[in-house]
């Protein structure tokens, strides 16, 4: 219901009311809202809006020795456009994207559609899939340092089973982005699960029992009558996992920080190295701009890609 | 009735001004730890008891994480104007702390007792002088200090018909006895000889301990510029390790994360490995097959650097915040609570008196692997600081970590680093050493 509720804020098609009862309802409840939203939109604008003007601020100057700040231009960007750690960080972080994103949103389905009868079993195996969501990342992290551990983690140790040698999973630059994203996939797909679940239990058991009636195929019923009712959910996630892929990086911090080679480097992370241990402000202000930027943008085009085409019940 | 409300308020007002003029000088201690849960703990023992102790003084200790999280929550708090009074800092981060303009230097402190700041730091092995100071001026006081120490299991060393009592000395016997040490079965190695730690920090530590151990100074101790990678001495430390996996097969390809190497070496995965004099109390709790330590093998002479940690004062503090600190620190730094502090986690104690007391001796006798590390450190050079250290750090890890899976050779390996330490470093030199008369 909750689930409905906020696809409905974000996603409903804009409802023209007519001209008058607008206005009628406008007059006193307009200042009731105004401060009943006072103290949030403080607090919005304290710590959300005010940091993200200091951001933009931080992004076109420069800070000097002994902390002096300095109007810089675009001097950050330029300089951020010629580090190569950043271009690697974007390339992982765009790696990293696709690897999490589809996979996990296919699983999520797959799940979601397996286990949307509420049986014994289903509940207890959405229980065990769900598991992962309410574990922390770091926690979940610190877990798969030893899962990957080569020769004695728990991975290599099946592995071994079936005769594939020991793996460094982590310190070798060509998987050590595949095994975190392998843990992401992990957590994530029974979170998403759960919104394809609030989005199945929406779709009208009619439907389906119509067009078993006319003799379509799961398969059909599936492509035809779930995915298509299934797209407003399946936007919301999509943005959901998108805002994931860019914001979480407990996981990169606690296993490799970056490394090996800074192959599993993404992009908050870089902001990260750049601000912290390397004292630049004005680029990590900079590649803080522009991933935002990019985030918001990708979000935005999702959206309105995925809303055309919607199908809206009644 | 709204006069006898103010009047209260008045008196209310009063009494809080004046409790806090009388109450003691309250002053923030902040302070990582890098190891375990525990020593948070026992840290916070210690501030109760500075605090019993001096009651016109409260310290207020906070846990801030690790080493980087401390520096990066210090800088925080000067930025937003509420300076810790004192900071327990990694000793290679004071450089910047210095260029940065951060750091309060303790001469004053020191000459307003009418002593010199060469007393102050005679207290201190000379080892660590070199990150204490910079110019002459001390800007940290050593707290919790180590050095990296070659750890070995014993029962592995019998076993592939090594004496225990004879660790390897030079790079030479390192390789031998790791040829020994490494045991194959098909194409499979069930032990293998040495494993170094490859994660950030530790590998940049570890590098600059063979480094000197070949024979080089890894950076300019006197200026903050300059880092030495693309030379013989870290060419050959380079090489020499790139050989151990490459070449003699005697350590696993690829980064070696530092859970997963102590975790081989609880379980006889590994005969050898590099680690800290830090994690000697972690690795005597969780090892069962008994271990020894040595040190770090030489290949042209005895060196390893120094690391931990200094205690600073933050620019930003009143002179009575100072004073106060400048106190703590000196109850910190006596022989009897540096001792303890040193029986407690592993590390050495900085100050040599330290060790003229008689529980420092008894346990010295008890634990002859601390006496090792004590030993070694007559050996000691300065931990690397330059400008931007971490980041000039880590343009040498990322080109090692290559080399480790065999994507580069260290002499590739370190012309790039080298390439990028000096694009790294290149402000601070501009503006110092390239700043020239016009």
């Amino acid at each position: 219901m909750a689930q409905a509720l906020t696809e409905s804020t974000i996603l409903a098609p804009r409802l023209e009311r007519p001209a008058e009862t607008r206005r009628a309802q406008a007059v006193v409840p307009k200042r009731a809202a105004f401060w009943l939203l006072a103290p949030s939109f403080f607090l919005l604008f304290l710590f959300t809006y005010v940091p993200i003007l200091e951001a933009l601020m931080q992004a076109v100057s420069l800070e000097g020795f002994g902390g002096k700040r300095i109007g810089y231009g675009l001097g950050n960007f330029h300089r951020l456009f010629a580090d190569t750690a950043f271009w690697t960080a974007l390339s992982n972080n765009f790696v990293y994207g696709l690897g999490t994103v589809a996979p996990s949103l296919v699983l999520a389905v797959v799940l979601g559609v397996v286990l949307q009868e509420a049986t014994r079993l289903n509940a207890m195996l959405r229980t065990v899939i769900v598991f992962p969501v309410v574990l922390p990342l770091v926690a979940v992290a610190t877990l798969f340092a030893f899962v990957l551990m080569p020769g004695v983690g728990l991975l290599d140790y099946h592995l071994a089973k079936l005769g594939i040698a020991a793996t460094n999973w982590l310190g070798n630059p060509d998987t050590a982005l595949y095994a975190i994203i392998g843990l992401s996939i992990w957590k994530n797909a029974g979170y998403y699960m759960l919104f394809v679940l609030a989005g199945l239990q929406a779709i009208a058991p009619e439907l389906h029992e119509a067009a078993k009636l006319d003799g379509a195929s799961a398969a059909t019923r599936f492509f035809r009558i779930t995915l298509p009712l299934l797209k407003p959910t399946l936007a919301f996630v999509l943005v959901i996992a998108m805002i994931n892929v860019v914001t979480q990086i407990d996981h990169v911090i606690v296993l490799t920080g970056g490394g090996p080679s800074d192959s599993t480097n993404i992009l908050l992370n870089y902001i990260f190295q750049a601000a912290h241990q390397q004292g630049d402000t004005g680029r990590a202000a900079a590649a803080t701009v522009i991933s935002v930027a990019a985030l918001l943008s990708l979000s935005v085009a999702s959206l309105k890609t995925l809303e055309r085409g919607m199908h809206y019940e009644s | 009735m709204r006069f006898v409300r103010s009047m209260a308020l008045a008196v209310a007002m009063s009494t809080i001004t004046a409790t806090t003029a009388m109450a003691a000088t309250r002053i923030d201690f902040f302070f990582p730890v890098p190891v375990d849960g525990a020593l948070a703990k026992e840290m916070q023992n210690l501030v109760a008891r500075f605090n019993q102790e001096n009651p016109d003084i409260e310290v207020i200790a906070a846990y801030t994480g690790t080493y980087d999280e401390t520096d990066i929550k210090t800088r925080a708090a000067i930025k937003a104007g509420k300076p810790p009074a004192v900071a327990l800092m990694s000793a290679n981060f004071i450089t910047q702390y210095h260029i940065d303009d951060l750091v309060e230097p303790f001469d004053p402190l020191v000459r307003a007792e009418g002593k010199s700041p060469e007393d102050l730091m005679g207290q201190f092995w000379p080892a660590l002088s070199g990150n204490a100071r910079t110019d002459g001026v001390v800007y940290g006081v050593p707290f919790q200090n180590s050095t990296p120490l070659l750890y070995y299991n014993a029962e592995a060393f019998k076993e592939a018909g090594l004496d225990p009592e004879k660790p390897p000395v030079t790079w030479e016997d390192w390789v031998e006895d790791a040829k020994k040490l490494t045991r194959r079965e098909g194409d499979k190695t069930t032990r293998y000889g040495i494993m170094l730690p490859g994660t950030y920090d530790i590998l940049g530590w570890t590098i600059s301990a063979l480094t000197l151990s070949n024979g080089g100074q890894y950076y300019n101790p006197d200026w903050g510029g300059e880092i030495y990678y693309d030379t013989p001495s870290t060419l050959g430390a380079l090489t020499f390790v790139d050989d151990l996996v490459h070449k003699f097969k005697v350590m696993p390809e690829g980064t070696i994360q530092t859970p997963a190497m102590n975790n081989a070496f609880f379980g006889g995965q590994v005969a050898m490995i590099v680690s800290s004099t830090g994690s000697l109390s972690f690795i005597r709790q969780n090892m069962k097959a008994p271990f020894k330590v040595a040190f770090i093998p030489r290949n042209v002479r005895n060196a390893v650097p120094i690391g931990g940690a200094s205690l600073i004062i933050p620019k930003g503090n009143s002179q009575e915040r100072k004073e106060a600190a400048w106190k703590l620190i000196k109850w910190l730094t006596s022989p009897q609570i540096s001792g303890g502090w040193s029986r407690f986690t592993g590390y050495f104690a900085p100050v040599k008196a330290a060790y003229e007391l008689p529980e420092m001796k008894e346990f010295l006798d008890k634990n002859p692997d601390a006496k090792v590390a004590l030993e070694q450190l007559a050996f000691a050079k300065p931990w690397f600081a330059t400008y931007n250290t971490v980041a000039v750090r880590k343009a040498l890890e990322d080109e090692v970590q290559a080399m480790l899976s065999g994507k580069k050779t260290p002499a590739e390996a370190v012309k790039a680093a080298q390439a990028n330490a000096n694009a790294l470093l290149k402000p601070y030199a501009d503006a110092t050493a390239l700043n020239l008369p016009k």
